[in-house]
């Protein structure tokens, strides 16, 4: 593991994960202003904070109540 | 001028409800995915291990062209999956929430309704998935060695036009259907089914949008544009512009049968 951290690019990483960082933050300041979603609020938390990408895509698609 | 006001009010809509902000995101996550991991695929096997001594395991050079079709093979599959995702209650949801009654009580033409909706949308689409290539472009030139600025515009274009035409889809499932999840589900169905159709009947279906891409690879591989190519593209435009006539059309009939 150790070798693999050293052979890694940061410089090429970085910019993946800070699109990553943002795409969360965006997801979870939307969450915290929204009064109610489609389903449990907390549930949606979990899902946008520990399921990588895929959780706030839910949530922006699922997740919001329309009305 | 009312379509100007229609159409601002859908952009400032995808504003409210972040979709300016995540769908370009995902689609630069979707687009350079790829380039990276396969670039590190030596290490991350290494480091997983699982090889037993001696195997020799020979990764293939990728050249640019490749990796643009792995991005491009995101688009086709989540891409568009997120996209219909998007789109399917456009129309549908504001239909069945009455708000489509309240805006057309007003004397807005159904058609400037639908072609704002539709402009909104690909607009949105388009931006995503152009920041998504420069992107994986700006990735491909690090790693793996030069893409033409000729090559990425021609590849933002013509697969531009695949993506209109999905878009184009939804709306003209979202016209017909008042359960967005049956837009989603029509849409999906459609472009899959179209796959097959394209793949059965290729001899006589060379123009089909589904060959899109795989003339774009074949664009890419030769550096220069094939005759196929234009005539998928000029198909594909009358195909949309027919679709959202028929969509304004129908949307017409079913809102005034209410």
């Amino acid at each position: 593991m150790q070798e693999l951290f050293e052979s890694i690019n940061w410089a090429l990483i970085t910019p993946l994960l800070v699109i990553q960082a943002i795409l969360l933050l965006v997801a979870l300041i939307d969450w915290a202003k929204e009064e109610e979603t489609s389903g449990p609020k907390w549930m949606w938390f979990f899902i946008i904070v520990f399921v990588n990408i895929i959780g706030p895509v839910l949530y922006f698609i699922f997740g919001k109540r329309r009305d | 001028m009312q379509w100007t006001t229609l159409f601002k009010k859908e952009m400032v809509e995808s504003w409210r409800n972040k979709k300016l902000i995540w769908l370009p995101l995902v689609m630069i996550l979707l687009a350079i995915m790829d380039p990276i991991s396969n670039y590190y695929m030596p290490q991350i096997i290494e480091a997983v291990g699982g090889l037993p001594d001696g195997a020799t395991f020979e990764l293939p050079d990728f050249t640019p062209a490749e990796v643009v079709m792995m991005s491009l093979s995101q688009f086709s599959t989540l891409g568009v999956l997120i996209v219909v995702l998007v789109s399917m209650g456009t129309i549908a949801g504001e239909r069945k929430s009455g708000i489509s009654e309240l805006v057309l009580v007003k004397p807005v033409s159904y058609g400037n309704y639908i072609t704002a909706k539709w402009a909104a949308l690909l607009l949105l689409v388009w931006i995503s998935f152009f920041l998504g290539m420069l992107a994986s472009w700006y990735y491909i030139n690090i790693l793996y060695g030069d893409l033409s600025f000729g090559s990425f515009s021609r590849i933002i274009f013509f697969y531009g036009l695949w993506l209109m035409f999905v878009v184009t889809l939804s709306i003209f499932f979202n016209s017909m259907i008042k359960t967005s999840g049956l837009v989603a589900f029509f849409t999906i169905a459609t472009i899959m089914l179209m796959r097959v159709v394209t793949e059965v009947f290729n001899h006589i279906l060379e123009w089909s949008p589904n060959n899109l891409s795989n003339y774009i690879l074949e664009m890419l591989l030769t550096e220069s544009i094939p005759s196929n190519l234009i005539g998928t593209a000029i198909i594909t435009i009358i195909i949309t512009a027919t679709l959202l006539i028929v969509s304004i059309n129908t949307f017409k009939s079913k809102e005034l049968a209410n």
